[in-house]
């Protein structure tokens, strides 16, 4: 079975849970729920032991589709974020239907496959056309995730800024993609690295449009200046939305820039340089956008989409660099390894957030106060979440920024190296800020808090891959560099 | 005779008119017809640049296939917005930007 069969199939089983649900509406939501995680889970299987190689790929698909190690890394990657969302999603059901019309979820269960499919499309998209389309398959599904708990004034509002800004986001791609195409002549990405560097190509039209379709997609992984409605995105959509957001969204949107970046920045490029200084300066501001007012934040969730910001600033910086020969991973590896860092401490972090929903807590830092002594396990994995999207050594979230400085340092950008220093070190204020929190005696007759078995199971599983990734990397390492066999360059 | 220039500038204005007023405008209704002329700006600067991008005399299809995948999008993403902003209406009353100010820092 092709890898492509098994997107199809994932897409398809979406629209079958979503009629299913139409015309038997009293089919329980634990059963829906259940078969989309079990549905997810047979295509991350099957996706592990199909042929990963290009030939596999159906005939009429090929010119639009690869499977390089990226790809495959990316598609993996999606399929264990929406299982993690799908299964967040049933854990915090009982309060998330007191804010949905009908008191029910059902898209809550079929558009994440939606979703997941189109960002495994995304990940071996090899043309502009492919990219876009994608692309607002994911936007699209995204819109109506966010303001899906409707009767929440800050949900819906979430969703009417996400849709506003979301479609001007799109508007501003196209135009991009336009331009692009005007300067090259192709949508392809290795067709535009072609073209770039040939010294006839207009250098003010690509550079152009370059810079527009940057913008486009730097709303989507929110750069700064386009950081804006993150915060409040982040913080009026459903907790297990906002994870999907925060990972699933980021990484698709981070491949497209990778591939859009190694195609502009490629060997010879005429406009490589220009760009290299733009992603430079938006990746620094964007670390210092993102860090510095987070210090100042009372809500937990905002300042866990600050830190999202920030965190894109990293791996904006990390893609700046090209050629870090250090650790065998080229820009594109370091963004996939820190990406693969980044799932399991933010989901941890909002798996957190759900369940103190789910007892009837707030999200704001004061509610964290005398956590460890409601309930010791969640404080500890809380504080190993943060601990780790600070980067503490030891914690994965420390290998993923030590391969950024050393990426900075490696070819001399001074400026972005200090700027993320300081970012970093903001980082860990507002992080230990609420762990403290966590730690402190005083309220002493807090109610005792209480989660479930399979609660304490998965997030003692990404606690452990947080200190794993955090300790022995290699392995993680090995599948992102690019000599990898099962890779046919094509 | 009309060359790209002259597409390209129409397309340009366009471009601007929708996102001036997606900055200016207050109803979130018409702000959400000027992206939609966005996009439709975008689409004439494709069709242009395919119609003198020829190939063996022929105009390149590769920008118009992705004309036609922007408007199916396009009435994708209005049916999925409209259906937001009329939920928003029948809670706030209103459609005004104002209307959507409650998440704050």
């Amino acid at each position: 079975m092709s890898v492509f069969t098994i997107e199809a199939g994932l897409a398809l089983l979406g629209l079958a849970l979503l009629l299913l649900e139409a015309f038997k509406p009293d089919i329980s939501r634990r059963t829906l729920g259940l078969t989309a995680i079990a549905g997810t889970s047979l295509a991350l299987v099957l996706f592990i032991f199909a042929p990963h190689d290009n030939a596999s790929l159906p005939g009429f698909i090929q010119p639009w589709h690869q499977l390089d190690s990226l790809a495959l890394f990316y598609k993996g990657f999606s399929l264990v974020i929406t299982i993690l969302v799908l299964w967040l999603t049933l854990e915090c059901a009982p309060y998330l239907t007191r804010f949905t019309v009908d008191g029910k979820l059902a898209e809550m269960f079929s558009l994440p496959l939606i979703v997941c499919a189109g960002m495994m499309w995304m990940a071996s998209a090899r043309d502009l056309v492919t990219v876009f389309v994608a692309l607002e398959l994911v936007t699209v599904s995204f819109y109506v995730l966010v303001a899906f708990a409707r009767k929440s004034a800050f949900s819906l509002e979430a969703g009417v800024k996400y849709l506003i800004l979301g479609a001007l986001s799109t508007g501003v791609l196209v135009y991009g993609i336009a331009w692009i195409y005007g300067a090259t002549g192709t949508m392809s990405f290795d067709g535009i690295a072609k073209a770039l560097a040939n010294p006839a190509t207009s250098k003010t039209t690509a550079l152009f449009g370059a810079a527009v379709l940057l913008c486009g997609l730097g709303f989507k992984v929110a750069a700064a200046p386009f950081h804006m409605w993150v915060p409040d995105v982040y913080q009026g959509a459903p907790t297990p939305v906002t994870a999907f957001l925060s990972v699933g969204s980021k990484a698709a949107g981070f491949v497209v820039l990778t591939r859009a970046l190694n195609a502009f920045m490629a060997e010879g490029s005429i406009i490589g340089s220009e760009i290299q200084a733009l992603i430079l300066v938006v990746g620094s501001l964007t670390v210092l956008l993102g860090s510095l007012p987070a210090m100042f934040q009372a809500s937990v969730k905002r300042l866990l989409a600050y830190s999202s910001i920030s965190h894109a600033g990293y791996l904006l910086l990390a893609l700046a660099c090209r050629e870090s020969a250090r650790f065998d991973l080229s820009s594109g590896g370091v963004v996939a390894f820190y990406l693969a860092t980044y799932l399991p401490m933010t989901v941890l972090g909002f798996l957190g957030l759900g369940l103190m929903r789910a007892n009837g807590l707030g999200e704001d830092i004061k509610d964290f106060t005398g956590l460890a002594k409601r309930n010791p396990l969640l404080a500890l994995l809380m504080t190993l979440s943060f601990a780790s999207l600070a980067g503490l050594p030891l914690t994965a979230g420390f290998l993923g920024k030590l391969f950024v400085f050393l990426g900075l340092a490696d070819h001399g950008y001074w400026g972005a190296l200090s700027c993320a220093v300081i970012a970093a070190a903001a980082g860990f204020y507002y992080y230990f800020k609420t762990i403290l929190a966590m730690y402190t005696t005083e309220g002493t007759d807090v109610p005792a808090l209480t989660f479930s078995g399979p609660a304490k199971a998965v997030a003692g599983a990404l606690a452990l891959a947080i200190l794993i990734l955090g300790v022995y990397p290699k392995p993680l390492q090995k599948v992102l560099t690019s000599d990898r066999p099962a890779v046919v360059a094509k | 005779m009309i060359t790209l220039g002259h597409y390209l500038v129409v397309s340009g204005m366009l471009f601007s008119l929708g996102l001036a007023g997606v900055i200016a405008r207050r109803n979130i209704i018409i702000v959400y017809m000027c992206l939609e002329m966005m996009l439709s700006a975008a689409n004439l600067a494709l069709v242009g640049f395919s119609r003198f991008h020829l190939t063996n005399g022929l105009p390149d299809y590769t920008a118009q296939s992705l004309v036609f995948f922007t408007i199916t999008v396009a009435a994708a993403e209005v049916a999925v917005g409209l259906a937001i902003i009329v939920a928003l209406f029948r809670s706030k009353q209103s459609v005004d930007v104002e209307s959507v100010t409650k998440l704050q820092g």
